[in-house]
């Protein structure tokens, strides 16, 4: 009975319904030719031009000064007038002073700027609208040598690598523990990583501010997030689907959390890398060794969920680099191509990396404590998490 | 103060190994660097260039000053005497007519400027009479917004220019108005519009020298010329962001003023800066004469270096002794690299 109605529907639907899908479609560009030949009646010029310059990154040689700059303003504009500390300059723009909407340019200025002084620069358009960008501390821009490259390579390793690997050393000393503490310690990672959470999230959110407003940094950090925090907690259901194994499990969730802490510290490392840029890094080596203090704890969450298992060392050593080797790519991205963009979207990712699998390791001590509830060892196993990294940031900042 | 966040610990953190790191690398780059002359993006008419040490403040090509208008290097010499007839009792009538104009003046190469001017040109004309001579000035205001002329010097309170005191207070559009008085005292002086918002009727460019020579002249010199220094807020945020001398920044930068060794020269000066406290005229390798406001046919200095405020002016007579190039600009030095600052050329 279903049979004989159903067949013509199904052709009807591949006919039909393709011009009725089309018909809106028809009418959206109808409507969209008559606004713009006429204006749909509203009078929409502006009243005085609204540009938007956004100086992207600076670049400093001897003798010369290169601005890059991207259109962010709803039309084309043209730069007029580049002046620094009071003084008009003569400059040049490639590929040209008249830049799309989006689009970028670089403008050269031959300027003898003095190593350490700071820098106020004044680009105006040719509606005569000033766009103002500051070099708090005038030193040649790093080019990507052997010597630059290395030195960002040294960061990443202190404030990554190093930490993490260190936190995994604890692994045959942790592996004597009962249950109960093992409960304590995977309770304590979450509380970790929700700390962690937190930092990128206000990271990402910090960083958001930066990005140009047409490219939308807070809908950024939404679609990084939700996607991640989504996505893995997909790998992890088909996961179990398959293998089922708890131990296999329980490496995933570690595998996991090193992906998670990896996309922190790649976001670390964007943030040094950055900053080492414009000079903003100020002295301090006992800040590093704070560091690598605080960061021992990103190696401890890693291995956490795995102590009553038996991984192998190059397992380990994987996690180990997979947690902390970010950091090092993070300080090269940040130091040769910083872009705001592309520093959300690592962070975005982070943050909803890190919260799944916080997500998932809530999920081991459900089913861990299901035979034995110890409410109080995960309370309190939360909050030292959370205040192990409060307090040794405390104690370095 | 604002507490530190775990980034900004970062930015201090990364330091420690960068900063020594770092610093090798960038010693390195400053060994490496060949001392070579950089791309020249030099515009071919700046007068002096530093070599390896980056470009001299200037701008990149050339306002178009035919849309202006008018060209700083005419205004320089553009003294307007008026139509000149005899009134029955003998005395000489100068009448001058002036329309206030809505203008976009071209002021840096590519940013235009929306100016208020007299006759279409900033500063307006330069009114030159002698002392004692009628004066007449029809104005007609020919602008969207209401405008007057205040001049400086002797007149009855009517003709002064300022809303409140009659139909020449407050000229509105499509108005007009003629102001009459006498031309008193000698000296160098001014006239602007003094419709308030006062500055801003000033800064948009309504004002002009008005020069009342004595009756018996002044000692005769080879060349005279008229500056006035102004300054340019292009982004209405009642700060100047350009500073010029008769108009256009760095025009006499780009455009020497050619003249020649033993040349007597006078220069009318006057500062309507607005925004700014101070304007001051520094000439090089040279000192002249200077007679505040020109009442007097004395000079009280010998100088190098005058300061003026808003509205002060005075008349310079110098000559140069050695033919070259030599700067002349606002010693505040800001205003120089920011436009006020020119070049006489002195040939042989």
């Amino acid at each position: 009975m279903t049979q004989p109605t159903s067949q013509p529907t199904t052709n009807r639907f591949t006919f039909r319904t393709l011009i009725l899908l089309l018909i809106p479609i028809i009418l959206l560009a109808g409507v969209i030719t008559l606004f713009l030949y006429t204006g749909g009646g509203l009078r929409l010029e502006s009243p005085a031009p609204v540009e938007n310059l956004d100086v992207e990154k600076y670049i400093l040689e001897r003798n010369e000064i290169h601005l890059h700059v991207r259109n962010t303003g709803p039309e084309e504009l043209t730069i007029a007038s580049v002046i620094i500390n009071e003084a008009v300059m003569p400059f040049s723009v490639t590929p040209g002073a008249t830049i799309p909407r989006l689009g970028r340019a670089e403008i050269h200025v031959n300027y003898a700027w003095s190593q350490g002084e700071a820098y106020g620069i004044t680009i105006f358009t040719s509606n005569a609208i000033p766009f103002a960008v500051d070099i708090p501390v005038a030193f040649e821009t790093p080019q990507p040598s052997r010597g630059t490259f290395w030195s960002f390579t040294l960061i990443g390793l202190y404030v990554g690598v190093i930490p993490v690997f260190l936190g995994i050393f604890w692994f045959p000393a942790l592996r004597q523990l009962g249950r109960r503490m093992m409960t304590f310690l995977m309770a304590a990672t979450a509380g970790l990583l929700i700390f962690l959470g937190l930092d990128t999230l206000a990271e990402a959110l910090e960083v958001a501010a930066e990005v140009p407003s047409a490219f939308q940094g807070i809908g950024l950090i939404g679609i990084g997030a939700v996607a991640t925090f989504l996505l893995l907690d997909a790998i992890s259901r088909r996961q179990t689907e398959i293998t089922g194994s708890e131990t296999e499990r329980r490496l995933a969730i570690a595998l996991m959390i090193a992906i998670g802490i990896g996309f922190h510290n790649l976001g670390e490392g964007l943030a040094i890398g950055a900053a080492y840029n414009v000079g903003e890094i100020a002295l301090g080596t006992f800040l590093v060794v704070g560091f690598i203090i605080q960061n021992i704890t990103e190696g401890l969450g890693i291995i956490a969920p795995v102590l009553r298992d038996r991984p192998t060392i190059g397992r380990l050593a994987l996690m180990g680099l997979i947690g902390g080797g970010p950091a090092i790519l993070g300080a090269w991205i940040g130091g040769f191509t910083p872009s705001p963009i592309l520093a959300v979207l690592f962070l975005a990712i982070g943050t909803g990396a890190i919260f799944e699998v916080v997500y998932e390791i809530a999920k081991l001590i459900q089913k861990d404590t299901a035979r034995e509830s110890m409410p109080i060892t995960v309370f309190s196993g939360v909050l030292t998490g959370m205040l192990m990294l409060w307090v040794t940031g405390l104690l370095i900042k | 103060m604002k507490p530190l966040s775990r980034r900004d610990f970062l930015k201090v953190g990364g330091l420690a190994v960068l900063g020594t790191a770092g610093a090798t690398a960038l010693t390195q780059n400053n060994d490496n660097q060949p001392v070579t002359e950089g791309p020249s993006k030099v515009h071919p008419s700046h007068a002096m260039q530093q070599g390896d040490h980056g470009d001299l403040p200037g701008t990149v090509g050339e306002v178009d000053h035919e849309k202006n208008g008018f060209n700083p290097t005419d205004i320089l010499t553009d003294f307007d005497y008026g139509e000149v007839s005899t009134l029955p009792n003998g005395q000489t009538l100068r009448e001058y007519r002036i329309i206030s104009l809505n203008k976009n003046i071209e002021v840096i190469p590519g940013i235009e400027f929306p100016a208020w001017t007299y006759n279409g040109r900033v500063p307006g004309p330069t009114i030159r009479a002698t002392e004692g001579d009628r004066i007449r000035i029809h104005f007609s205001n020919g602008s969207n917004h209401p405008h007057s002329i205040h001049f400086h010097g002797f007149h009855p309170g009517e003709m002064d220019g300022v809303p409140g005191t009659g139909p020449g207070g407050l000229v509105e559009p499509g108005g007009s108005f003629t102001y009459e008085f006498d031309a008193e005292p000698f000296g160098l002086h001014l006239y602007h519009c003094h419709v308030f918002p006062l500055a801003r009727h000033i800064a948009k460019g309504l004002y002009g020298a008005f020069i009342v020579d004595p009756k018996e002249g002044r000692p005769p010199v080879d060349r005279e010329m008229v500056m006035v220094m102004n300054g340019i807020d292009v982004d209405f945020d009642d700060a100047n962001d350009f500073y010029a001398v008769n108009g256009i920044p760095f025009h006499y930068q780009n455009h020497p003023i050619q003249i020649r060794v033993g040349e007597k020269i006078r220069v009318y000066l006057v500062n309507i800066l607005e925004f700014d406290l101070i304007n001051s005229f520094h000439l090089h390798a040279n000192f002249f004469h200077y007679y505040p406001t020109g009442t007097s046919l004395v000079p009280s200095e010998f100088t190098d270096t005058i300061i003026q405020g808003q509205a002060q002016r005075g008349i310079l007579e110098f000559s140069y002794r050695y033919p070259g190039m030599y700067m002349f600009h606002a010693h505040v030095t800001e205003f120089a690299e920011l436009g006020w600052n020119g070049m006489f050329e002195v040939i042989p």
